[in-house]
């Protein structure tokens, strides 16, 4: 089994706090793990590291992608090399047309794979079919990117992207997030659909609820910057149950 | 000649690039020519073109010009005459601001005259090409418009050099006048070579519920100075005024702008988007006056910059002047770098670092380009723009998608 992602013993700080202290990760290809958490646990940080966001410092430890020094990279290049990050507040960029980034993303990743361009007929054909899963509206492709969307139609639009550039391995910084149950099916089917013997997903979330929808392999509890428990799918149901104070008094 | 040329202690001027106006002969026209060498651009379809260099007309020839509908070739005397017996004299107001426009009228010899009966309709293009060196003399193109009562007038102004690498000097002045019900659309566009200087002075009269739409697209020149006057005089006239301006290099760019309301119901709407690169520099200058004879009117400015080289300067300066209680007014001026969280957003897609610089420039200025019409006038500026944006080559394709 291909190690995707391969996060040891991971330290940070950001603006001088540390943020994440000692996590250490594995996922393989073909896996979904979740990542759950109390508030300020560390959770977006840890996506944000893996994507390269610049202020925040990595203090020790190592993140291997597909067997390379990922902290080497900038953060254009690990798109490239086939990391996604789904961000949890996509922010709107008027001016530059959906379509246009979308494009511009999918032919950065082929460049790298040595592929030529999409053609463009048949790019849009793929897009609107993706749309389509995502119960997108026509008029998304004129338009700014997540310019004027609502909450949703912005995380739709993250899994639309993730659908279209086809990463090895997506992060998923609370998608779920504001979401109504319906939207959350859609969502959730849109992550279903990139799942893959190839390909890996790291879902972070705050709820059990979206993992009803995507089943995990693994879910890690992430406490106070490091993994405080690990275990499958029933661990989420028992926090449900339990709540995160329970893993608390364990950690 | 004794016309006092401004300097920088000037109010008005404190920005602008003046040193051509020491280096270049300012006092003088160069010799005439005959043609140019400079590739012009593609013809737009349906519009009446007329080709100046250094301020004389070389097309269409002496013989079409009868022929050539509302549009008239007149030397400075007439065009004086002609212009001063339809609009208010206080037009060529006194003072320094008008200095420039003053010595056109002085050194200029032939004005293009465009006057549009009642309820008629014309699209004109008009390009000025500058040939001559600095050291020959100054081009002094100068136009009239007048808009007669509920005419439509579409023109669009091109400024550009015969050289890549001329050092040539224009000194441009127009004059318009929309009675009332006119509408126009005024297109300018200066595109001349990055060592050139370009002065331009531009006084406009609004008519009652007449529409004056002016857009400024400012890429050339090591300096551009663009000095607008325009009068909302008329009941209900409106004024669209959108300026887009990018500086590369070393070149400075500097826009006054006085919009005076003096009647009631008056509406502008005027839009600045300027980027500065390396170390470009920009100035907007908007002064809005609101008379007491002007209740109801109705402003806005937005006046925006964007910084991105590490020596690059920008002053946005929007000044209110009211004389009335009924008003709506409301300005908003930023300078900025680019949005980081835009960036980072553009990175984590895979976007090149310099194509997303390119690409966020891009959307930034868009806002003063996209309304601009026809189409194919729109599109080539837009390639213009992407054109003075570094890393073009990896926005191809965009403009595509976005129109």
């Amino acid at each position: 089994m291909t190690t995707l992602l391969k996060i040891e013993n991971l330290s940070a700080t950001v603006g001088g706090k540390k943020v994440l202290n000692g996590v250490s990760l594995e996922v393989n290809a073909g896996e979904v793990h979740a990542i759950m958490g109390p508030n300020g646990s560390g959770k977006s940080t840890l996506s944000y590291i893996l994507a390269g966001r610049p202020g925040y410092e990595i203090t020790g430890g190592s993140v291997q992608f597909e067997g390379r020094d990922l902290t080497a990279l900038a953060p254009e290049e690990r798109a490239r090399a086939g990391l996604f990050l789904g961000f949890q507040y996509p922010v709107e960029i008027p001016g530059v047309n959906n379509v246009y980034l979308l494009k511009a993303a999918v032919n950065a990743r082929r460049k790298e794979l040595g592929q030529p361009e999409v053609d463009a007929y048949e790019f849009l054909q793929l897009v609107r079919a993706k749309m389509k899963l995502m119960q997108m509206d026509e008029s998304f492709l004129s338009r700014g990117v997540n310019e004027g969307f609502s909450g949703g139609e912005k995380k739709r639009n993250e899994i639309l992207q993730m659908l279209v550039i086809e990463p090895t391995l997506a992060v998923l910084d609370e998608t779920d997030s504001g979401l109504d149950i319906d939207a959350l099916k859609v969502v959730a089917r849109g992550v279903n659909s990139l799942r893959s013997a190839e390909r890996g997903v790291l879902l972070i979330t705050h709820y059990q609820r979206l993992l009803d929808h995507v089943v995990p392999d693994q879910v890690h509890v992430l406490v106070r910057g490091r993994i405080a428990k690990s275990g499958d799918k029933s661990l989420a149901l028992e926090l449900e149950k339990r709540g995160y104070d329970w893993v608390l008094e364990v950690a | 000649m004794s016309i006092a040329l401004p300097t920088n202690r000037d109010e008005n001027w404190r920005y602008a690039n003046l040193r051509a106006l020491g280096r270049a002969r300012v006092d003088a026209a160069p010799p005439a020519v005959t043609q140019t060498a400079a590739a012009l651009p593609a013809e737009l379809p349906g519009f009446e073109r007329w080709v100046f260099v250094d301020g004389r007309c070389i097309a269409p020839a002496p013989a079409a010009r009868s022929s050539a509908g509302f549009a008239r070739l007149l030397d400075a005397r007439e065009a004086g005459e002609a212009f001063a017996a339809q609009l208010d004299s206080d037009l060529a107001s006194a003072g320094v601001d008008f200095a420039l426009a003053r010595v056109n009228a002085a050194r200029g010899d032939e004005v293009l005259h465009i006057a549009l009966p009642d309820d008629s309709s014309t699209q004109c293009e008009l390009v000025f090409v500058a040939s001559a060196a600095a050291a020959n003399g100054t081009s002094y193109p100068r136009v009239q418009l007048v808009a007669g009562r509920n005419t439509r007038l579409q023109v669009v102004e091109r400024h550009l050099t015969a050289s890549g690498d001329s050092d040539a000097v224009v000194n441009a002045a127009v004059d318009v006048a929309l009675r009332s019900g006119a509408v126009v659309d005024h297109v300018r566009v200066q595109h001349c070579a990055d060592k050139s200087a370009v002065f331009d002075t531009l006084v406009a009269h609004v008519g009652e519920r007449a529409q004056y739409r002016l857009h400024t697209v400012t890429l050339g020149g090591a300096t551009s100075r663009s000095t607008l006057f325009i009068k909302l005089a008329g009941r209900d006239a409106r004024c669209e005024l959108s300026a887009a301006s990018i500086a590369n290099g070393i070149q400075t760019h500097d826009v006054f702008a006085e919009i005076e309301h003096l009647a009631a119901g008056t509406v502008t709407r005027e839009l600045f988007r300027g980027i500065a690169n390396d170390r470009g520099k920009l100035a907007f200058n908007g002064k809005m006056i609101v008379r007491d004879t002007a209740h109801d009117a109705d402003s806005d400015q937005s006046l925006k910059s964007l910084l991105t080289g590490s020596g690059a300067e920008a002053a946005a300066r929007p000044q209110l002047e009211i004389h009335t209680d009924r008003v709506r007014a409301k300005h908003g001026a930023t300078i900025g770098k680019l949005d980081e969280q835009m960036m980072f957003y553009l990175l984590s897609r895979g976007i090149e670092r310099v194509d997303a610089q390119a690409l966020l420039q891009w959307a930034f200025i868009e806002d003063a380009i996209s309304r601009i019409e026809p189409p194919a006038l729109r599109r080539e500026i837009e390639s213009q723009v992407l054109g003075r944006l570094h890393a073009v080559s990896a926005l191809t394709g965009l403009l595509g998608e976005a129109s």
